[in-house]
């Protein structure tokens, strides 16, 4: 039970790799998911390529007020960055909630978005700030935004060939609050039972004006309940306002039952949890 | 682990049972299936490819049509397979009943399925998922095939 390791130093020698192996070669960088599929037996790849050496996937840039975070960043270095902090203190906390220090160290945001686990916690968080993803591949450069990057539970829309490059986030307008809430019934290390990410503006008649909301662990992938944002968009945020439009976010998820929950518990936790994210948000100064 | 998948095929009855007791005819219909060659006795030789995300399976097994009563709409199958290359197993029994609806034939798959080995981990939601999946698209390519 072996593979053959290999560190590219550039893109362009990763893709080379990717076409040579095809379906015999799995990408990781930070392999905290591989090594786990790995041990438990469920991937037997003959070829390993490690991403980490290669300098143009790393990094964290401001631009025009947006932000572009390369594949292979850690967790931890998302955490602990100041231009994530200065673009949105709601990205920090989420990259903050992510299992335990000692994996946020290994795990990085390309790994994280590749492997579509539905109840990870940085995605929600990506749709709600209208993220992309920058994919690479012989062909050349597409952008993907992170809501149709999950097609599955474990399964993405890339394409046989394709290296996730990069995250870029737009620029948030002026006046636009965040928050990532993650229900933890169990332990704080523990994956979501139910997570709501959500971006809200509101204009100066205190209507919503701009509204984005994602859900986690809520179905076979990440999901944007955009029948909360319709219902809240022009709306006044009010108790009721809220409540109406998050008695909506059923019609947006997909749970199933499993050691955190029924599908019947999920989806009631997902409502009142998309409750307590737009009080905050309309709470907060 | 039990499931019970219903489907609605657009075609008589006499069409559908014909269809689903051609074991290798309605293998053709399941998604990531390859050739599937008669073993004798009313046994077939066969293997399933299952995608799971980067996870591959190659089910290689028997299949057998262990009872039929068309008169009552009613056929059993077994299956056995196994994934030489992850190591685990998958046995399964099949209870397949149609019905007729006016025109159409309601076709009612109850299996029970016992998973053993490493396929497991991946936990029965996500087993389940795949299984529902693969039942909708063989419900889908059977009222294709009779259309």
């Amino acid at each position: 039970m072996t593979y053959d390791y290999h560190e590219p130093e550039s893109v362009p020698e990763a893709l080379d790799l990717l076409a040579r192996y095809g379906e015999d070669a799995h990408l990781v960088a930070g392999a905290t998911a591989f090594t786990l599929l790995w041990r438990q037996g469920l991937l037997r790849p003959g070829h390993v390529i490690g991403l980490r050496r290669i300098a143009a996937l790393g990094g964290i840039t401001s631009s025009d007020g947006g932000l572009v975070i390369g594949a292979t960043v850690t967790h931890r270095a998302i955490e602990r960055s100041a231009e994530v902090a200065r673009y949105c203190p709601a990205l920090t906390r989420t990259f903050a909630s992510v299992a335990t220090v000692r994996v946020r160290n290994q795990a990085t945001l390309g790994g994280n978005l590749a492997h579509a686990d539905p109840a990870q916690d940085p995605p929600p968080m990506l749709i709600a700030l209208g993220a992309e993803v920058v994919a690479v591949s012989q062909a050349g450069e597409r952008a993907i935004p992170v809501e149709e990057l999950f097609v599955d539970v474990f399964t993405t829309s890339l394409r046989p060939g394709e290296i996730i490059a990069a995250v870029r986030f737009p620029a948030l307008t002026a006046g636009t609050r965040a928050t990532y809430l993650k229900f933890l019934p169990q332990t704080a290390d523990d994956y979501a039972t139910v997570s709501v990410a959500a971006a809200l503006r509101l204009a100066n008649d205190g209507t919503v004006a701009d509204v984005r909301v994602a859900l986690g662990a809520a179905g076979p992938t990440p999901r944007r309940a955009r029948s909360v944002e319709d219902a809240l968009r022009g709306a006044r945020p009010d108790e009721k306002g809220i409540a109406d439009a998050a008695a909506r976010v059923e019609g947006d998820i997909e749970p199933f039952d499993d050691v955190r929950g029924s599908a019947a518990y999920k989806r009631e936790m997902a409502r009142l949890w998309t409750v307590r994210a737009f009080t905050s948000l309309v709470a907060a100064p | 682990m039990k499931l019970t998948h219903t489907a609605l095929v657009r075609a008589p009855r006499a069409k559908v049972w014909r269809l689903v007791t051609d074991v290798p005819a309605a293998a053709r219909c399941v998604p990531g299936v390859a050739a599937v060659t008669p073993s004798g006795a009313g046994k077939y030789k066969g293997s399933l490819l299952v995608q799971l995300g980067p996870v591959r399976l190659v089910l290689d097994g028997d299949i057998a049509l262990t009872s039929t009563d068309e008169a009552a709409g009613k056929a059993s199958l077994r299956a056995d397979a196994k994934d030489s290359r992850l190591g685990g197993t998958v046995r399964a029994t099949m209870d397949l009943a149609l019905t007729d609806k006016g025109e159409d034939t309601e076709l009612r798959i109850t299996s029970d399925v016992q998973i053993a080995g490493r396929i497991g981990e991946f936990g029965q939601p996500v087993i389940q998922r795949k299984a529902d999946q693969l039942m909708t698209q063989f419900a889908e390519c059977l009222a294709r095939t009779l259309a």
